[in-house]
């Protein structure tokens, strides 16, 4: 994870920012270090993964997709509130 | 085969004259009498073969009765005899006819919950009268001639469910997966956690869930989008990425069946909030709830269980959001051409049918509180599989300390890049 974190900041050095992002290197790790070892210790972030876990026989999947709009220039690298993989994060209900 | 009365063959009786059948009733009476028997559950999952008060030795009559947790089957502690009881899967036939559940069917042992915990049992052997508070235990021993007693009729305070998944990993095993779990998080364990450790202390219980089939069709709205394009620009010593992308209207809909989804029966443990460990025994899931028998409180001597306190309708919520995230999952595959990802916006599941079982699972549970947080820790291990997760207590001294290591070290590292490259 340190190496992961050292080899991103030299990467981005190296490209679009400054080198004085380096800066954030120690601070970043330091919190980094802390979440991750207090995750370790105490789980509080798992879960029953019953979404993988129960058995499910499902249908064929339905649905159709129209095109809307075009995005000409953004710097954004992806869709604002992407929860394509985040299962439990519910929307409005519809009844 | 019925024989005729000599007298009625002499003297054969007008079948229009009125017949004779006692005084007349009251009014209480005749309106008690024409009230129409309350419905009896969908299911029917009371063991026939047991009743309050002794359970038996089908062999020798002993009461002395529990679970081998090594074979998973009751043996009798004086003839040594094994038997177990049947499986509810086809005892039931839970495991079928799921894509043709319509409403909602709920098991004599899932109904709805009353207060009343304590029960007075007649003791089969002596006929002295045992109270037990089924909301801490379903056995007691007769104080008089020491017979074990059971609780095997369906309460309506929901301590006897309809199913009950026996211990197989023994207390042993139990023992040696919480030290390991414990030893691989000693380094910057809380010193008092370290100093008090005592997995023998483990104790065996039976948590309450439902366990649920499910017929349902989720459908979900949203917006996707696709990148066309992706180009870097000049800004003065700077690069710039910039993107172009297609919007599009995104539905999707999906129809599917659930086999033993299971959820927290104690309102104790339904909370994940964050300040409560109840999500390490959820992490424990699932169990191998196909292999759970017909109730028989014979299986809980020697553990403790806990009692269910909530119904069906608290739960129907709980089971929507699950079948929701379920329906998600399985849509998941069909947006792989959205490479910027989809932003879901509404939703929807109809479900056309479920069914409602309730069933004791069985957990070893080892607990610490730790006073200064007063947080109650958990490791928790899944008596049928092994699986263990846990909480273990951390020394927040040792914990800033070697954060602060690793970002000192970093640091350096970046100082040094900053100083050779300048």
């Amino acid at each position: 994870m340190i190496t992961q974190t050292i080899m991103g900041i030299v990467l981005a050095t190296s490209g679009d920012g400054a080198p004085l992002w380096l800066l954030a290197a120690g601070p970043a790790g330091a919190v980094a270090t802390y979440w991750s070892l207090f995750r370790y210790y105490r789980n509080n972030d798992k879960l029953h993964a019953f979404e993988r876990d129960t058995l499910i026989k499902a249908q064929p999947v339905q649905g159709a997709e129209d095109k809307v709009d075009h995005i000409a220039k953004t710097r954004d690298s992806d869709i604002d509130g992407d929860i394509s993989s985040k299962h439990r994060q519910r929307v409005q209900r519809i009844d | 085969m019925t024989q005729e009365a000599p007298g009625d063959a002499q003297q054969p009786r007008d079948p229009d004259a009125p017949v004779f059948d006692g005084p007349p009733l009251s009014l209480e009476e005749e309106l008690a009498a024409r009230t129409e028997p309350a419905p009896g559950p969908d299911i029917d999952t009371v063991n026939e073969s047991l009743a309050n008060g002794l359970n038996r030795c089908p062999k020798c009559g002993s009461t002395d009765v529990r679970l081998r947790s090594s074979t998973a089957m009751l043996v009798c502690l004086f003839c040594r005899h094994e038997w177990q009881e049947a499986r509810v899967e086809e005892e039931f036939g839970l495991g079928e006819g799921i894509d043709e559940l319509q409403g909602t069917v709920v098991a004599g042992g899932a109904d709805a919950i009353s207060d009343d915990d304590v029960m007075t049992l007649t003791c089969g052997g002596c006929g002295a009268d045992v109270v037990v508070d089924t909301a801490h235990a379903l056995n007691a021993r007769c104080h008089w001639c020491r017979h074990t007693l059971n609780v095997n009729d369906q309460t309506p305070n929901g301590a006897v469910p309809d199913a009950v998944l026996p211990f197989r990993l023994t207390r042993d095993e139990a023992v040696e997966k919480i030290r390991e779990f414990a030893s691989k998080r000693r380094l910057l364990a809380h010193a008092r956690f370290k100093k008090e450790f005592v997995p023998e202390n483990v104790l065996g219980v039976y948590l309450p869930y439902l366990v649920i089939d499910a017929r349902a069709e989720a459908a979900y709205v949203g917006t996707g989008e696709v990148q066309t394009r992706c180009w870097t620009e000049k800004q003065g010593d700077n690069s710039v990425t910039y993107y172009a992308a297609d919007i599009y209207r995104v539905d999707r809909s999906v129809t599917f069946t659930v086999d033993d989804l299971t959820i927290e029966g104690a309102a104790d443990r339904a909370q994940f909030d964050g300040s409560t460990t109840n999500n390490i025994v959820n992490t424990v899931l699932p169990f191998d709830t196909k292999n759970a028998v017909k109730w028989n409180s014979s299986y809980l001597v020697g553990f403790t269980s806990e009692k269910r306190d909530l119904d069906v309708g608290d739960l129907q919520p709980v089971l929507t959001d699950q079948l929701l995230s379920i329906g998600r999952s399985q849509v998941h595959d069909s947006l792989s051409k959205f490479d910027r990802g989809v932003r879901w916006e509404q939703e929807q599941v109809d479900v056309g049918g479920s069914r409602w079982v309730s069933m004791y699972v069985p957990v070893w549970l080892y607990s610490y509180y730790q006073e200064d947080t007063r947080m109650l820790h958990y490791i928790a291990v899944n008596a049928r599989t092994g699986e263990t997760m846990g909480s273990v207590p951390v020394s927040q001294w040792k914990l800033i300390t070697a954060a602060l290591t690793v970002g000192t070290f970093l640091e350096g590292i970046a100082g040094a890049i900053l100083v050779a490259t300048a």
